[in-house]
């Protein structure tokens, strides 16, 4: 036993272990963490916090072991109180399955948790879209990751993974052509009735429920070379040569079952874990080349920035968000005719959304995160969207049933989460919607002399300046109509030095004939 | 003789770079400028998605109009053409 401290922040070790540490809860695995790759200094030990999709089940009491792999070498085994609740703390779903931290920091149901037939089952479901992809989709696809790891180490799922992972071998060369053929790949599944989720322009997710109520993922990543160097979706790049080690794709057996797989497994391993592949680390990440990280972050990437720690702010801090009107909607309200249809960007819990329902408008509350279309949905007489700004085409395709059936565009708190490229696509659906003569409502918190602190949240809004929005706007064919920076409130309606309000129409082009 | 100018050369030369390092010129320009290199191929990466996106648009969208009214799209392609 070493001294611990824990707390609703995180864990406390005096002496930190070098190895990896599990965390059991009440005898469960949920989490496992390396002290110096994950921690800080901190009063003479090393502390590790929470990770942040944890922390709202932490409340009431639990039996904690901090531990080795292996289960010899115990540093914790004691109870603690989170909290003010009297109940046994309980990270499980909704259907009271209990739930682990799995390698890339998702909350899921790990395969330890799982009944043979439900891995089975699993399994199955993973067998028909490699189908796909292979008789479908005609791409060389192959078992990768954990799953393809547990294949080879023994031929079993590993107990702390919770997903199966796929991969293809593109042979296009150029980002863009990767794009274009996966999204061919996205049809041909989604035309066998699979529900997919669209995680970069170069990845995909294939979701099903099984028959316990779980959902599973299916992870589909493209794989390619691009000027010699090899990619692999999450982040992997560097040397690995496809046409040596990939194919022609041989087999592995995982739980009985014969799967394809990179020709020479052992070398695919190799360049995804490491040298040391052979030997379990639960709490194992990549150390991914940043080069590589990079390109694939600008070729892929940026449609879904922020989504995940949205999703945790909706859950763990919806509650402090206000519930009536917000002070700019009380603004807005006036300002748009009876009846009008107003549709509500970056709707967040849909206060607004429901505010200017009650005052007789038709609403579309517009959100990038599941969590708020959920939210928005539960409003009686509101049309919930979920809508990703990023993603030009989702962006085009409302900007023209906005043109269809005219709406006033009202976003608060929106345009401090979007990066550049975004907030033109903002002002896309505004210069393709608003040529009827309505208005985009704009309220940001901005850039101010004596550089006031980043809004709340933090991390995920940032301050504008209003002459680079003008800017923007005007450059996509926008008239400010109304302009002025005062203080305000933020999010949660605390108090913010500077907010900016802008009103924004865009004059209908003239027609040249 | 030849020998002694070139090394004078070589000390005025090195004389001048030490100057020109000390003032951080070279260093501040030189950083500025892989700065706005690296701005610059971040833009151009970006720019496979926005294609792609594009592109996807019109061979999901255009194409299937073209097949179901040709005359009218017709119509609207030869408008967008005398727009651009």
């Amino acid at each position: 036993m070493t001294s611990a401290e824990i707390t609703g922040e995180g864990i406390w070790l005096a002496e930190p272990p070098s190895e990896p540490v599990m965390v059991h809860f009440d005898d469960r695995y949920l989490w496992s963490f390396t002290p110096s790759r994950d921690g800080h200094a901190r009063d003479g030990g090393t502390f590790v916090p929470w990770p942040g999709n944890l922390v709202r089940f932490l409340d009431g009491v639990v039996q904690i072991r901090l531990q080795d792999v292996a289960g010899e070498q115990v540093w914790w085994d004691a109870e603690h109180r989170f909290g003010t609740s009297g109940e046994r703390v309980a990270v499980v779903d909704k259907d009271g399955v209990p739930l682990s931290i799995d390698k890339v920091g998702h909350l899921g149901r790990s395969f330890l948790e799982t009944p043979r037939e439900i891995k089975q089952e699993l399994l199955e479901a993973t067998l028909e879209v490699l189908d796909v992809l292979r008789e479908e989709c005609g791409v060389d696809a192959y078992l990768c990751y954990g799953a393809l790891l547990g294949a080879v180490r023994d031929g079993r799922m590993i107990g702390h993974d919770s997903d199966v992972d796929l991969c293809y071998y593109s042979h296009r060369t150029t980002p863009v052509d990767i794009i274009r053929e996966s999204y061919r790949i996205e049809r041909i599944v989604r035309a066998q009735g699979l529900t997919v989720t669209r995680m970069s322009g170069a990845d995909i997710k294939v979701v099903r429920k099984l028959s316990n109520g779980a959902l599973c993922h299916i992870d589909i990543f493209g794989a390619f070379t691009i000027a010699g160097t090899f990619y692999q979706l999450g982040n992997r790049s560097g040397d690995f040569d496809a046409p040596a080690h990939l194919l022609p794709l041989g087999t592995v057996t995982l739980e009985g079952v014969e799967f394809p797989a990179p020709r020479d497994p052992e070398a695919m391993l190799a360049f995804v874990y490491g040298p040391h592949w052979r030997v379990p680390d639960p709490s194992f990440v990549h150390r991914d080349d940043p080069r590589g990280v990079v390109r694939l972050d600008g070729w892929f990437r940026g449609f879904r920035d922020g989504l995940a720690p949205w999703n945790d702010v909706y859950d763990q801090r919806a509650g402090e968000v206000g519930t009536g009107p917000s002070d700019f909607a009380q603004w807005v309200g006036p300002q748009i005719p009876p009846g009008a249809r107003v549709a509500d960007l970056g709707a967040g819990t849909g206060r607004d959304s429901q505010w200017f329902h009650e005052r007789g408008h038709r609403v579309r509350a517009i959100d990038f995160s599941r969590r708020s279309f959920v939210r928005a949905k539960q409003i009686a007489g509101v049309r919930a969207e979920q809508v990703q700004l990023g993603d030009l085409r989702r962006t085009l395709l409302l900007g023209a049933r906005l043109a269809r059936s005219p709406h006033h565009l009202y976003a608060r708190q929106l345009l401090g989460c979007l990066d550049a490229a975004t907030r033109r696509n903002l002002f896309q659906v505004g210069a393709m919607g608003l040529r009827g003569g309505q208005s985009m409502f704009l309220e940001f918190s901005a850039t101010a002399p004596g550089d006031p602190p980043p809004p709340d949240p933090a991390g995920l809004v940032r301050r504008l300046d209003p002459a680079l929005v003008a800017e923007e706007v005007e450059a996509s064919g926008g008239r400010i109509d109304y302009l002025v920076t005062a203080e305000g409130v933020d999010m949660f309606d605390h108090p913010d030095p500077a907010v900016c309000r802008m009103r924004i129409t865009w004059p209908h082009p003239k027609e040249k004939d | 003789m030849v020998s002694a100018r070139a090394e004078k050369a070589k000390d005025v030369a090195r004389k001048v770079r030490e100057r020109v390092r000390a003032t951080g010129v070279l260093d501040r320009s030189l950083r500025g400028r892989v700065q706005r290199l690296e701005e610059e191929l971040e833009a151009d990466r970006q720019l496979h998605r926005k294609i792609a996106e594009l592109s996807d648009v019109v061979a999901e969208l255009l194409i299937p109009i073209q097949d179901r009214d040709e005359q009218k799209v017709g119509q609207v392609l030869a408008q967008y053409r005398k727009t651009i």
